[in-house]
């Protein structure tokens, strides 16, 4: 994939770091997630019964499901805490100056 | 023997100048409850090692102990805002923490009351609009009232508040909130006693959290708490000459402290250590700052190394932090100040030496525990808490070195923990109980009111 294919989607200054900002990508809810190590993408449905993770909390680098309490990896989109047993998709972020752009496609699973 | 070192048992102290004279040398005042003494002689019968080793004590302690005790389960910053939640859990027992609309906290057996699932998984912060069950999707507000019962049709007999979810007590002090899974528990307050008084002047709700680590350590969690409760070790274990003058002071059924100096040592209480190492010839103040890695500090005629040390502190503090400790007492920047609280909790009110402990069983394995440290950093006047760090997870063949936000502690952890497989393994072929130092009281307290929890605890069903 090249780099042109990313496509810009939101600003930083629309996601306070601790804070996340749901976009519509390609007719998909994803999910950017300001934390301390950066910008992160994943899915915005929780892959176990398809709460609506930007009703639930980040956490440092955990995104915390506000229906059963399933975490995941916002990096990696890794299930961290049950019931969930899938990950999330996670999609490849870039930062130029105040915009973040994603990639079309999820990363592939780790 | 010095006249100091009268014959009767728990009287003798190490020779030498007593922290009490330390503390009246301090460049500053020192704060009442430092100069408190209160020893108190519990007896000098060994302990039988059944108490650390044996599968039925263990499981008398999870029957009786446990779920009797006031624990820690988490600090306040952990759940800020309303629907945060932390999931705390203790042998086979699990506690939801959750913050209500209104900012106070309630606590709730993390269970489902329909088929008894566990509801929220793992341990730790989590968040939650409502807790839902994953079995059968039975609901509950956050206040523990039933939101939603799936089919209710079927479930006439669910009415009212019959399925609520199972509250737990929970009380707060200094910035931690504590759980305890008997209803009718004495109020936490009973336990803390004397603890409340002293910590007004050292305000633990005022402290960040810098640093949570979490490790698995290969010992029994009273063998490992108990490598803490003393500072007799530090000569063999830290290769360390503070320690030997150390005051103990039991307060009461729940809590004993320990204070040991940092910064000068006495060489009269090594006297019958082996070697000369400290003694011939023993340290200059400039070694000892050095010991303290300040040795490029300047040290004026007749200044100690210890009030060097502090100041030095003080201005660190105000420079990296904004916090002012122009009037914190030396003692209180650099001393080791240890208060326990029964059975598993340990709190420093110091500045340099500023951590919380909690050891608790792993599971339902005897010879291993979990042990919390959180380093507490004084939080700047009107500076909110930030979000607390997600504890860092070390396994028993790790090293707290691969936790280095615990900078110059984690190799003194190393030591510390260095020995607890040996104790485990050791305890195992011992024929005779353990023998404790009758001024050294403070295990021998624990496990006096540990034997009237396994007395007289209720159950926990």
């Amino acid at each position: 994939m090249s780099d042109n294919e990313f496509t810009r989607v939101a600003s930083v200054a629309e996601i306070p770091r601790g804070k996340t900002h749901c976009i519509t990508h390609n007719d998909i809810e994803i999910l950017l997630c300001h934390t301390g190590e950066g910008i992160f993408a994943v899915d915005n449905l929780c892959t176990h019964a398809a709460a609506r993770m930007s009703e639930g909390k980040l956490k440092g680098c955990r995104l915390l499901c506000p229906l059963h309490g399933a975490a995941f990896d916002v990096r990696d989109g890794a299930v961290l805490s049950r019931p969930a047993r899938e990950p999330l998709r996670h999609y490849p972020v870039k930062v130029e100056g105040d915009d973040i752009f994603i990639a079309p496609e999820p990363s592939a699973a780790a | 023997m010095t006249a100091r070192n009268s014959p009767r048992p728990g009287e003798a102290r190490a020779q030498g100048p007593t922290v009490a004279d330390t503390l009246h040398r301090d460049s500053r005042s020192v704060p009442a409850p430092l100069l408190e003494q209160r020893y108190e002689f519990l007896g000098d019968e060994d302990l039988p090692v059944g108490r650390y080793i044996s599968r039925a004590f263990f499981q008398r302690e999870i029957e009786r102990l446990w779920p009797n005790a006031w624990q820690w389960a988490c600090r306040e910053e952990h759940v800020p805002d309303t629907g945060d939640s932390y999931v705390y859990d203790i042998g086979p027992y699990s506690v939801l923490v959750a913050r209500m609309e209104d900012g106070s906290v309630k606590a709730f057996l993390n269970v489902c009351t329909h088929r008894g699932t566990r509801l929220i998984d793992a341990e730790g912060c989590t968040y939650t609009q409502g807790i839902t069950c994953p079995f059968h999707g039975w609901s509950w507000h956050l206040d523990g009232s039933v939101r939603n019962i799936p089919g209710q049709w079927d479930f006439p007999h669910t009415a009212g508040d019959s399925h609520r979810l199972a509250q737990v007590r929970c009380e707060r002090w200094g910035g931690f909130i504590f759980i305890n899974l008997n209803p009718e528990a004495q109020p936490l307050q009973h336990y803390l006693g004397v603890m409340t008084e002293h910590f007004e002047q050292f305000p633990l709700e005022r402290r960040r959290i810098r640093a949570h680590v979490q490790k698995i350590l290969p010992a029994n969690w009273k063998t490992a708490q108990e490598a803490f409760m003393e500072a007799y070790h530090n000569f063999e274990t830290h290769d360390s000459p503070h320690g030997a003058n150390t005051q103990y002071d039991i307060f009461s059924d729940y809590v004993s402290r320990f204070i040991h100096n940092i910064g000068n040592y006495s060489t009269a209480a090594l006297s019958d250590y082996p070697g000369d190492k400290w003694r011939k010839p023993p340290m200059t103040e400039r070694e000892i700052l050095a010991g303290l890695s300040m040795e490029d500090c300047a040290l004026g005629a007749g200044e100690t190394a210890r009030q060097v040390a502090a100041q030095v502190l003080r201005e660190q503090f105000r420079e990296q932090l904004g916090v002012d400790l122009e009037h914190c007492s030396d003692s209180l920047m650099l001393d080791s100040i240890e208060y326990h609280l029964f059975p598993n909790m340990f709190f420093f009110p110091g500045i340099m030496i500023p951590m919380a402990y909690r050891f608790r069983p792993n599971g339902d394995d005897i010879d291993s525990c979990i042990f919390d440290v959180l380093v507490l950093e004084p939080l700047p006047d009107g500076a909110e808490h930030p979000e607390p760090p997600d504890p860092t997870q070390l396994g028993i063949e790790q090293s707290y070195t691969d936790a280095p936000e615990l900078g110059w502690l984690a190799p003194v952890y190393d030591e510390d923990t260095g020995n607890l497989d040996l104790l485990t393994r050791g305890l195992k072929t011992s024929r005779k109980g353990i023998t404790l130092g009758n001024y050294q009281a403070r295990i021998r307290r624990v496990h006096l009111t540990l034997d009237r929890f396994m007395a007289q605890g209720k159950p926990f069903r």
